[in-house]
């Protein structure tokens, strides 16, 4: 049962900041994550911001710099299949169609995808975590199958979304809006680990608003990806995931992006990976190489060891499969 | 013992053949309105903190007022009384209660009932032509594609929604569209030949 | 140790010997057909009416506040805050007068009460609320200040058995150590040429049916009326009655749709009672709807086992020895925890020894599931016979094949009939066993393999069903039976043995069924007995009103009984067909305008006992990069007996085989043990049930029917169960034919697979 809020939906953006920025605000998009937090008691509050009013925040157009832009409020479904992103952005289409469930990906929004909030189930359980403001993180000590095994500290979640490993992957940005005017921000910065803010995982300021996601061109000849393992055959989150993109236009890579989702507290880039690929031929001996640089500094909890083997073999998977 | 500011009527079970004309209490009245005029409206406050919305519920046009925090589930069931519909975990994992809104299935435990405002949701008893089944119910019947029913008219209405959306699925994509729908029991091989049944009734096969 | 499913046990010796002497049927017209549900449109169309659906006029709505600690005591409790909320009409706890109730819950005791203070898992009932409206009955539960003692707990089965342990129940953890056995197996082993030795495990499981659990509960003067989601109404008016102390006529229990229940709904749970208690407190109808995290927690699980299993065997196949030690904990009010049965019963091995173990542990309570501990006996059994099958090079079919037995070892007691041998060689050839087994594995990081297990189930049934068959005027009938239908199908089966019987279609036949005030007595749909139980009663209703009817045609056409024949809903002389009286058309029949048939089931035939058996056959996927297992196919071969629908008979393997899944892969209850004690995953997103995605395609059913005249008078054996035991193991040991590596551990994550992969590989 959910506890009580007073609605508003406002009918533009500058509407949306407004009430956005009142004391106890929380903006609902798809509403499919927010509403399980509101119900588990996770977090609280006062009023709920219909974004559902935005028509300018829903849909997929070209920029003039030959990218692409994916307003905020895009379902994951438009997002699966919308043509021009299945064959150019292929990490992304892929990524949208992997997340929770055929009638979650209908409700579920790009921008509410990329912000919505752990699974770890302490957080979303009744423990007073470290995350929610208390003192203790109970992965710690306590059952860590699904958490992180990179950039933990403190605590231990992993960012839950697919589709911003896709991003990250792709060079994208987001745009965010507030009272104060709008800003780009490069995906690969969006995100905060725990060392940067405990209680938040990306740096939205309350009142600001994602309004739309940007998509750089891609280079002929590019080639992506989005490989994710998960417990269950569908409606399950990444064990772990491996979105790539990759150029090479001869028999050399010559661009290599490697983001991992389900292993840490941000989309994860492999950078040690990505070094050992870029410029080298594709071939047993680098994968080989890139497959030890993938897990690099991984430090996992007592019951998530599995995490390491299962990068590797994603990577080496996905390389194989390049190559 | 205390006094009362939470008075709102809950479900009735009792009739079965529900009729969004014969609202129960809670609803500010029941506007029944003529075919297609359905109109997108702003979800209105009413004085005491309820919101007043208009939804168009297997073809006919409702007012509710409702809380806030009502799910579209809750005004289905408790105020239209349309308890084909199911609850099963009331936190989008389950899909007993998905329906359509604008044609597309949903989760109506995770869907705000204001957020439902000046949309067409069809529920499971909206797909049933009068007294008959309709195409995807028929082929679950055929196929025996559900053991306690309980998940079933979610089931049905995935199906509905899929087959809206693709009226040719192959076997792969049946199992994908369908993977919104738990079954505890289990059905789910009979399942998969309903539904494909279900696009060929659909496409007018042999009934 | 024993699973408890009902209380007042079942006493099958105490039965009178069968009213007429019946026939078993041979070739059937309309039993077997695969035809839809009787109330496929109802449960289709959204208008069945489930527990969870209904509203009596003035309702309220129950909450229960449970104790967050693992183990406490309550010191105080304050209800004032949560009596002064708004809506709220009455506040219930230990304290309450008539809530003093004693909680049985392995048959006798009392070993607690409704309202413990002494709280033994994180989930315990502490005091109750009843309210306007569900939500202002959370509120006021939230609202009930408590102050815990908080005590030390333990959750670790191993520990739990130890002196230091924290003492759940009074006189310590230890419920049970019993040792049983036949021969001598050290001598079974010396005489073998190969012994395995390996400790399996399988986890906690939660039955998470669709619709949760759910009561109402009304009183009419001293008389309660409950309409209740559950498996068996009369088992929970028997609970019911005897906790309010009240006699059976004055307690009534209805329910007719329900949403599925594994065994989680078979007994009378706390929340019944409360009900009860706040109706009668406020004098208006009460209903309680647990929440999907309540039915994850405090109404039932399947209890994790530990197996540690030794085997002996001779080169040529034959088994010396099995020596078993069963290790498990069904939380702090078990229902049961392990089931040996397996390792005992279903293959000929002269030295058997088992030794079984069960402990309290600060958890929520088991109750039977599906099978209760046979699907764990079977996943460390069946692989263990897989491992023997290789390390001595036969065929794991083959080596079955030699170690069938033909009787029940357990207590020597020969079977009506055994279809397992079938079951193994039809299975293996419809599955293409032989050449699947061929196959090349693969050389890529995905592999395939085959696998295959073996099953039987324990119970025979419980033969106490009576059944009242009705027939009118107009030739259509009225079926009244106690039984529940809980998705199997019961009704439906029940109305093609009337349809059978008197040739009435299956449309003229109207079902009356699972309610205490109207229907007789029935076992409540548990332990795959349903259909053995109540078909045969359900037939010799319909045969007594057919027995009637033909003496009132005697009369009309002036001819002896046994000169007349009855055929599709008439009668006539065997020699004048010509001269057919409908049934509409007896004189006799329209001057009473019914006639009433009452059936009981006979008792089980004396010195044989009557079981199924089943084998399956799995193909998997393994991606030995990911620890990604797919399953691709399965093929069950069941020995139930006769197929009475065949349709929902396929329909009940397949879903036996989908939860066998959920065993085998996805399915794991995980407790905060080291911590606070709480279950962390209690939702379907943590828990992870199968989805359609991970059930294969292709799957089939190969019914075994050996033709049994002697179970009893249809010649089914039972079904839900068989079809869940193999499975698991099935899938273990394709896994191990795909990659060489076995994991013993259930369920195989992609975690446990890659983990098993990379110790494999020596890392």
């Amino acid at each position: 049962m959910l506890p009580n809020f007073t609605y508003e939906r406002p009918g533009s953006v500058d509407e949306a900041l407004e009430h956005g920025s009142s004391e106890g605000a929380v903006l609902h998009a798809g509403g499919t994550d927010l509403l399980g937090c509101l119900r588990d008691g996770v977090f609280s509050a006062k009023k709920v911001v219909s974004l559902s009013g935005l028509e300018e925040l829903r849909g997929i157009s070209p920029t003039r710099d030959g990218g692409l832009r994916v307003g905020a409020l895009t379902t994951l479904t438009g997002v699966a299949s919308d043509p021009t992103i299945a064959e150019r952005y292929t990490v992304l289409a892929q990524a949208a169609a992997s997340a929770a469930s055929p009638q979650l990906r209908n409700q579920g929004t790009i921008g509410g995808n990329i912000c919505q909030r752990p699974r770890c189930w302490y957080f979303r359980g009744d423990w007073h975590c470290l995350r929610k403001g208390g003192d203790t993180c109970y992965a710690i000590a306590g059952e860590n199958h699904f958490h992180c095994i990179f950039g933990g500290s403190g605590c231990y979640i992993v960012h839950p979304s697919d589709t911003a490993p896709a991003l990250q992957a792709l060079g994208a940005s987001v745009r965010i809006a507030s009272r104060s005017g709008s800003r780009t921000v490069p995906i690969e910065s969006f995100f905060l680990l725990p060392a940067d803010d405990i209680q938040r995982e990306n740096l939205l300021e309350p009142g600001e608003l994602v309004t739309e996601v940007l998509l750089p061109p891609v280079a002929s000849g590019t080639r992506s990806v989005y490989r994710k393992v998960r417990d269950r055959g569908a409606w399950d989150f990444a064990l772990a995931g491996l979105a790539a993109v990759v150029t090479m236009p001869g028999d050399s890579v010559e661009t290599a992006s490697l983001v991992l989702s389900g292993v840490a507290p941000k989309p994860w880039r492999a950078a040690e990976a990505e070094g050992a690929l870029t410029g080298a031929r594709l071939d047993a001996e680098t994968i080989a190489r890139v497959v030890a640089a993938s897990v690099a500094g991984a430090l996992p909890l007592e019951h998530n060891g599995y995490k390491v083997a299962l990068v590797r073999g994603l990577m080496e998977e996905t390389l194989r499969a390049l190559a | 013992m205390g006094k009362d500011s939470d008075q709102t009527r809950s479900q009735s079970g009792i009739s079965r053949r529900n009729f969004i004309g014969t609202l129960g209490a809670g609803a500010l009245g029941a506007a029944v309105a003529g075919p297609g005029t359905a109109t997108t409206q702003e979800a209105q406050s009413a004085a005491d903190g309820h919101l007043v919305v208009a939804l168009r519920v297997n073809g006919r046009q409702v007012r509710a007022a409702i809380e806030p925090r009502h799910t579209l589930l809750e005004v289905l069931r408790d105020q239209l009384e349309l308890t084909g519909t199911k609850p099963g975990c009331a936190r989008g994992e389950c899909g007993a209660c998905s329906v359509l809104m604008d044609g597309v299935p949903r989760y109506s435990c995770m869907t705000l009932a204001a957020e439902a405002d000046g949309h067409e949701i069809t529920t499971v008893e909206g797909v049933m032509q009068g007294e008959e089944l309709g195409h995807v119910q028929q082929a679950f019947v055929e196929h025996d594609a559900f053991q306690c029913g309980y998940c079933t008219p979610g089931q049905v209405m995935a199906a509905e929604g899929l087959l809206r959306r693709s009226p040719n699925p192959s076997i792969e994509e049946i199992q994908e569209g369908m993977s919104g729908n738990l079954c505890r029991c289990g059905a789910y091989a009979h399942i998969f030949k309903a539904v494909s049944r279900a696009a060929e009734l659909k496409r007018g096969g042999e009934v | 140790m024993k699973y408890y499913l009902e209380w007042p046990e079942p006493d099958p010796t105490n039965l009178p010997p069968p009213a007429q002497d019946i026939e078993p049927w041979g070739e059937t017209r309309v039993v077997g057909k695969p035809l839809p549900r009787v109330d496929a449109y109802e449960r289709v169309s959204g208008t069945a009416l489930y527990t969870l659906d209904m509203a009596l006029p003035d309702m309220l709505h129950g909450a229960i506040l449970r104790c967050p600690h693992a183990h406490a005591r309550v010191t105080r409790l304050d209800t004032g805050r949560a009596q002064a909320m708004p809506g709220v009409r009455a506040v219930i706890t230990a304290a309450t007068p008539g809530a003093a109730i004693p909680w049985y819950f392995r048959g006798q005791g009392p070993t607690s009460m409704l309202f413990d203070e002494h709280c033994r898992y994180a989930g315990d009932e502490v005091a109750a609320v009843a309210a306007e409206t569900p939500h202002q009955a959370i509120l006021a539960a939230r609202a009930i200040d408590v102050e815990y003692e908080v005590l030390p707990f333990v959750q670790d089965d191993a520990v739990a058995l130890t002196p230091e342990a924290p003492a759940i129940h009074e006189g310590g953890n230890i419920l049970g150590q019993e040792t049983s056995g036949r021969g001598d197996v050290e001598a079974g082993f010396a005489g073998a040429d190969v012994v395995l030795e390996q400790t399996y495990h399988t986890p906690c499981e939660i039955h998470t049916p669709m619709e949760t659990f759910v009561t109402i509960a009304r009183w009419d003067g001293n008389r309660l009326t409950v309409w209740d989601s559950n498996q068996g109404v009369f088992g929970i008016q028997a609970n019911l009655a005897r906790a309010l102390r009240l006699p059976l006529t004055s307690v009534r229990v209805i329910c007719n749709y329900m949403g599925g229940g594994f065994g989680s709904k078979l007994g009378l749970s706390k929340y019944t009672v409360i009900a009860a208690l706040l109706a009668r407190t406020t004098a208006r109808p009460v209903k309680i709807a647990l929440t999907r995290e309540e039915s994850f927690i405090c109404v039932g699980n399947r209890a994790a086992n530990t197996i540690k299993l030794k085997a002996g065997v001779k080169r040529d196949g034959t088994l010396t020895a099995l020596d078993a030690v069963f290790l498990g904990s069904g939380g702090a009010y078990p229902a049961g925890a392990t089931s040996t049965y397996l390792v005992q019963a279903l293959y000929l091995c002269p030295n058997v020894r088992v030794e079984d173990n069960e402990v309290y542990t600060n958890a929520g309570p088991s109750r039977a599931f599906r099978a209760p501990g046979m699907p764990n006996c079977a996943w460390a059994l069946e692989q263990m016979m897989d491992a023997l099958a290789t390390e001595i090079d036969m065929d794991p079919v083959e080596f079955r094949l030699k170690n069938i037995a033909t009787f029940l070892q357990i207590n020597d007691t020969p079977y009506t009939s055994i279809g397992l041998r079938e079951c193994l060689s039809d299975g293996a050839k419809a599955f293409g066993w032989s050449e699947a087994r061929a196959r090349p594995r693969g050389r890529g990081h995905v592999r395939r393999g085959v696998g295959m297990a073996a099953g039987m189930w324990a119970y025979p049934g419980d033969p106490r069903a009576t059944v009242i068959v009705k027939l009118f005027a107009d030739g259509s009938v009225n079926l009244n039976m106690g039984a529940s239908d809980i998705g199997t199908g019961t009704k439906t089966v029940m109305a093609m043995v009337v349809a059978e019987e008197l040739g009435v279609p299956l449309d003229r036949i109207q079902i009356e069924h699972a309610d205490t005030g109207t229907t007789q007595n029935a076992p409540s749909s548990g332990g795959s007995q349903t259909v053995l139980v109540s078909a045969p009663a359900v037939r010799a209703a319909a045969i007594e009103v057919k027995r009637q009817l033909l003496e009132l045609a005697a009369a009309q056409l002036e001819r002896p009984v046994e000169q007349l024949v009855f055929q599709d809903g008439e009668i006539m002389p065997a020699d004048a067909p010509d001269q057919a009286v409908a049934l509409a058309d007896l004189r006799g029949l329209r001057g009473r305008q019914v006639i009433v048939g009452v059936g009981r089931r006979h008792p089980h035939p004396e010195g044989k006992i009557a079981l199924p058996f089943a084998a399956q056959f799995a193909e998997v996927e393994v991606n030995i990069l990911t620890g990604e297992v797919r399953v691709l196919r399965l093929v069950a071969a069941h020995d139930s007996g006769r197929v009475m629908n065949k349709l929902t008979y396929e329909n009940q393997v397949f879903g036996g085989m989908a939860m066998g899944i959920g065993l085998g892969l996805t399915e794991e209850r995980i407790l905060d043990s080291r911590q606070t004690g709480k279950v962390v995953n209690a939702n379907w997103h943590d828990y992870k049930i199968p989805t359609a995605k991970d059930v294969p395609i292709d799957q089939t059913c190969v019914p075994i029917d050996p033709h049994d005249t002697e179970c009893n008078t249809t010649g089914a054996k039972g079904l839900g169960e068989p079809a869940h035991i193999p499975t698991a193991a099935a899938i273990a040991n394709a896994v191990y034919h795909a990659t060489g590596v076995r994991v013993t551990d259930a369920p195989i994550t992609r975690g446990r697979m890659l983990s098993a992969l990379a110790e494999r590989r020596g890392e």
